[in-house]
């Protein structure tokens, strides 16, 4: 128990210096999410379980969910408001004709624009559609060959924990307004550990 | 940085902070003043350009990544003295009021027949949404497809 | 014989006393009938034409003949889309007696002497130059025949005049030629006018002489403008309402990469740098202190704008509408209410100015070239035949550029830096210091007879000011007019059969800018109106459109108003059932003495209001180009329904929100109408308004079809199925 006590309070006092160190240098991240509640300890001690909850923060917030819609609308904003101006989804997740992502989405955010952007922007095909789902049915999903595009578990940790697109969560950028997007309630480094963690346990999903 | 590209068919080489919006160097650097600033936002497609023929909107494209890229720009939508199908359908039926949103609108169109050339209303609609405040919409979509017409018509007209 | 009698003296007394009686009576009469002339001097505004304000006797100022024989008309007014500029070559290429191609539009320069003393506006170009520009013109064609008379020495009498050619005997002068030779103009009186029946350019549908350079994208506005060695400018702008600047922090700013100089002045901070990224970067570290008082929200702004609140000013009555409304059984009542609205045109503001010791340079766009002017003198201690305004082609207007005061930031950036400084807003400050079209609210009352007509009828609109406040005019407009002309344009009832009925208008003054938006009053008084008037008819168990004829007085403004209304529902094949799930919606209003009449074909389809077709009459007395009054019914009729279905501004924490397009929404392509129909008519014998009266009908138009659909009046703006 004191152990545990000892490691909340190492991993908070390493998350305080990170967060005083980024704020300091960015100037831009006002505020940084605190762990919420219900999270426990460090990676090297998360149960898969734990693991799993850790991850499914992430995956179940605004940042990733705007991008997985169940339509062909992506949304935008911390209210997930439909995308402005009409923008949809397209034969190939990269909008339409002559207004695909990539007409004002490039690969890294403009921050003068307040347009966000990373490599490969697009909308997350409509059979990784998370829009509505509830955590479980999105953990399936994931692990669903015939939803994940073939991928093996491996390769979805590989996608989860590197890929540009999804790492972008922890980089979202400002707004027109200059306001900085809310990033996910888990830090980086924490989620990749539990996305890992989850995994080596055997990706278990809990019956709810 | 120094980036390199084509602008309307012309090679070109600028000395440049890399993360300037492509709207400024094709206006201010360049001298092209077709491309217009409407919000700065990519909110309402005023500055709509051409990168490899796809749409883009410039106040939210840093100029690095045009570097080896094709740009054309209204100015550049014209054959020399030739108007292009769709600045010729837009003269016919006497499309602008102020102008200063058309050549957004012209690019977006031009990008939009060079992938369906004959759009529906519906592909017009998904496809063209840019902001005019003087409301030429109703003209704009005739001349759209008045421009799809000159534009096979062309294609008719081309030797095999 | 009589008495003669006693010489009268001079009593001093006597004359003080009574001329103070006398003065003291005046002085009552007036005070009590003030309310009297004030609904005159407001039915005397509601109709009249406004004459032009400027210099009408000197064709010089007005024509320049090139040696390649071609006419460049210098025009005082300037070009935002509504077509002047085409309008006026159509004039000037009748009488001058040259074809549409030779004549080549400017913006005048205010150097040039030939200045607006008003402002481009008010759909008053072509109605206020119609007479003038017709004398001028035909005026420099004497001018120049009696020029080539001396020439080929004979008599301007036996001349030809043809495409800029004067003929004689087989010998040919362009022109031209003949300016080359001039040593005197011999000016002439006003010729005879030609028989408008005649001419060759107005009345046809000329395409817009601006239209192949907003084709190819020409650098034709204001936002283009360059001049050598021109730096780039930024100003820190208040973001809350009633912010006063208090002072700035201005030491991150200097370090930026491309500052060059950050100026700061007793009201505003700025910063000039070598690039337009350089100087935004800048302005974004700057830290600028404001003060202040209170922290406004959306409800306390519609707290104020309620009928009742604020001062009223009856601007129209006839009968006793108030007695019988107050004293009847079965009165209708109904509200309303609009929003705040931005002009969101597309180019924002800016100027490009070039301040030297003792003169300065400003391009830029603005409708108010003798104001900004003005401005500028004062504040740089000029003065004003020392400033030069050029004016440029306007990427929208719509009275956004009615007052251009952020030329005098650009003038002492340049100043500052001894260098031409473009300076101009983004599009956030754009939005939030907008002067805006007020929010506004409704109450209508109304009787019917046993007939089913309408017996009285009173229309009380709150309003924050439009006219009020604004540079253009003296602060005696608003102890003579006492309620804002602006605000209550649109607001009258124009149905003058009606035998009692009444407008109060009720003035609340916002704590923020409020000021011209395309056909001010307009919009928003004839949505409350025109819906009321649908109500009643509703409750009379007639068709709308009858029960509006019905109403309409027997002169000349009568009939002109009866015929666009049958026009309109004639074109429209008007019917009012629902078919398919399509109902049709009908709405009429009178701006300017130019009647409009409209019909929208809406249905609903997810919960949302869809406008498939707008058929509208139009009656602009003469319509010197149809094709674009038509293109000016067009875009007004979807600006319109744009501010009517989709545009609202907030007030959160004493911002103005929001600030940006998208979140500020409005009419796109896919919701624009597929089909307008514009049926031209023309009843009146010079041309009137055209760029205004369009948007009046149809915002009721739509709301009026979404009754028919769902039984549920709308009664705000923006309007949304609940």
């Amino acid at each position: 128990m004191k152990k545990t006590y000892r490691a909340y309070l190492a991993s908070s006092l390493l998350l305080g210096i990170l967060v005083f160190g980024f704020s300091t240098t960015t100037g831009e991240y006002l505020s940084e999410p605190k762990l919420p509640e219900k999270s426990k300890s460090t990676a090297a001690e998360l149960t898969p379980e734990q693991a799993f909850d850790l991850m499914m923060e992430v995956l179940t917030h605004k940042r990733c969910v705007n991008c997985h819609p169940s339509d062909d609308y992506p949304r935008q904003g911390e209210d997930s408001h439909i995308h402005n101006f009409g923008v949809q989804r397209g034969p190939d997740n990269h909008g339409v004709a002559a207004l695909q992502c990539q007409t004002c989405h490039q690969s890294e955010n403009n921050n003068h624009a307040g347009v966000p952007g990373a490599p490969e922007w697009s909308l997350a095909p409509r059979k990784m559609a998370w829009q509505g789902l509830t955590r479980v049915e999105i953990a399936r999903s994931m692990l669903n060959p015939d939803n994940n595009g073939g991928r093996t578990l491996e390769e979805t940790v590989h996608h989860l924990t590197e890929h540009e697109l999804v790492l972008w969560a922890w980089e979202p950028g400002v707004d027109a307004n200059g306001t900085p997007r809310e990033k996910p309630p888990v830090p980086k480094a924490e989620y990749i550990k539990a996305v890992k963690a989850w995994a080596a346990g055997g990706a278990p999903i809990p019956e709810e | 940085m120094t980036i390199s590209f084509n602008i309307n068919g012309q090679p070109t080489s600028l000395d440049v902070d890399g993360d300037m919006p492509l709207l400024w160097v094709v206006r201010d650097m360049l001298d092209l003043k077709g491309t217009k600033f409407g919000c700065g936002k990519a909110a309402c497609g005023a500055c709509t350009l051409h990168v490899d023929g796809k749409a883009i909107r410039s106040c939210s494209y840093a100029v690095k990544y045009a570097e080896g890229k094709n740009i054309t720009t209204i100015e550049g939508l014209s054959n020399g003295d030739q108007l292009h199908p769709v600045q010729q359908a837009w003269m016919e039926e006497i499309v602008p009021q102020c102008g200063y949103c058309q050549p957004g609108f012209m690019m977006a169109t031009a990008a939009l027949l060079s992938e369906i050339p004959n759009p529906t209303d519906e592909d017009i609609d998904n496809n063209i949404v840019n902001v005019c405040r003087c409301a030429t919409y109703y003209r704009m979509r005739k001349a759209i497809h008045r421009a799809a017409d000159i534009q096979s018509q062309n294609a008719k007209n081309q030797p095999s | 014989m009589s008495t003669p009698k006693p010489k009268k003296k001079f009593s001093r007394r006597k004359f003080i006393v009574r001329s103070t009686v006398g003065v003291g009576v005046a002085i009552g009469a007036t005070y009590f009938t003030r309310p009297l002339w004030r609904r005159s001097i407001a039915g005397f505004v509601n109709s009249a034409e406004l004459p032009y304000n400027g210099s009408t006797d000197e064709p010089r100022l007005w024509f320049e003949v090139t040696a390649d024989n071609e006419v460049i008309l210098n025009s005082p007014k300037v070009e935002m889309g509504q077509g002047t500029f085409t309008g006026l070559a159509q004039i000037a290429a009748d009488e001058l007696e040259v074809d549409i191609q030779q004549i080549k539009v400017i913006h005048a320069p205010t150097a040039s002497g030939n200045i607006d003393g008003t402002s481009t506006g008010g759909s008053t170009s072509i109605s206020s130059l119609w007479q003038p520009l017709r004398e001028l013109a035909a005026t420099m064609r004497e001018m120049l025949k009696i020029e080539a008379a001396k020439q080929l020495g004979t008599d301007a009498a036996a001349l030809t005049v043809k495409d800029g050619m004067v003929t004689h005997n087989g010998q040919t002068l362009t022109y031209g030629e003949i300016v080359k030779n001039v040593t005197e103009w011999e000016i002439p009186e006003t010729p005879p006018l030609k028989d408008v029946s005649t001419y060759k350019f107005v009345g046809k549908p000329v395409p817009r002489v601006d239209l192949k350079d907003k084709v190819i994208g020409a650098p034709m506005f204001g936002m283009d403008a360059s001049l050598p060695d021109m730096l780039y400018g930024a100003v820190v702008r208040s973001e809350r309402i009633g912010a006063t600047f208090v002072g700035a922090d201005t030491s991150a700013a200097e370090k930026i990469p491309g500052v060059v100089k950050v100026v700061k002045e007793p009201d505003f901070v700025g910063v000039v740098a070598t690039s337009q990224m350089a100087a935004e970067q800048a302005k974004q570290a700057i830290k600028a202190e404001w003060a202040t008082e209170r922290n406004w929200q959306s409800e306390d702004i519609e707290a104020m704008i309620k009928v009742g609140q604020g001062d009223p000013v009856t601007i129209q009555k006839t009968g006793r509408a108030k007695r019988i409304l107050d004293n009847e059984e079965d009165v209708v009542t109904a509200e309303f209410a609009s929003p705040i609205g931005a002009h969101a045109q597309m180019e924002p503001n800016g100027a490009v100015a070039h301040v030297e010791d003792d003169k300065a340079t400003i391009i830029m766009s603005t409708q108010v070239v003798n104001l900004t002017r003005k401005e500028v003198a004062d504040r740089l201690g000029l003065a004003p035949e020392d400033v030069n305004i050029i004016p440029t082609y306007l990427g929208g207007g719509f009275g956004r550029r009615l007052h251009t005061p952020n030329a005098v930031q650009a003038a002492v950036l340049s100043k500052a830096v001894g260098k031409p400084v473009k300076c101009f807003f983004n599009r956030r400050e754009e939005f939030q210091n907008d002067t805006f079209r007020p929010p506004t609210h409704h109450v209508l009352r109304g009787v019917l007879d046993k007939q089913g007509k309408i017996k009285a009828i009173e229309h009380n609109l709150s309003s924050g000011d439009v006219m009020f406040g604004s540079p253009m005019f003296p602060g005696i407009a608003e102890p003579v007019l006492g309620a804002d002309a602006g605000a209550w344009r649109g607001g009258m009832i124009q149905y003058g059969a009606i035998p009692n009925f009444r407008t109060v208008s009720w003035r609340v003054k916002l704590p923020f800018a409020t000021s011209w938006w395309r056909s001010l009053g307009l919009l928003a008084n004839t949505f409350a109106i025109e819906s009321f008037m649908d109500e009643l008819a509703l409750k009379a168990g007639k068709d709308p459109v009858q029960f509006r004829l019905e109403h309409i007085q027997e002169d000349e403004a009568g009939h002109r108003l009866r015929e666009v209304i049958k026009a309109a529902a004639e074109k429209a094949g008007w019917k009012d059932e629902v078919v398919n799930g399509r109902a049709m919606g009908f709405a009429a209003s009178t701006d300017a003495r130019t009647p409009c009449a409209q019909v929208a074909e809406v249905s609903i389809e997810n919960g949302e209001i869809k406008v498939h077709k707008v058929t509208c009459a139009i009656d602009p007395g003469i319509a010197v180009n149809p094709d674009q009054v038509r293109a000016q019914c067009e875009g007004s009729i979807i600006m319109g329904q744009s501010a009517a279905m989709y545009e609202r501004m907030f007030v959160k924490d004493g911002q103005l929100l929001p600030t940006i397009y998208g979140p500020y929404r409005m009419a796109l392509m896919r919701d624009a109408p597929k089909e307008i129909d514009v049926v031209i008519l023309e009843n009146a014998d010079a041309p009137g308004a055209v760029g205004e009266p369009p948007l009046g009908p149809i915002g009721a138009a739509i709301a009026n079809a979404v009754f028919r659909l769902t039984g549920e009046r709308l009664r705000s703006l923006p309007l949304a199925i609940a």
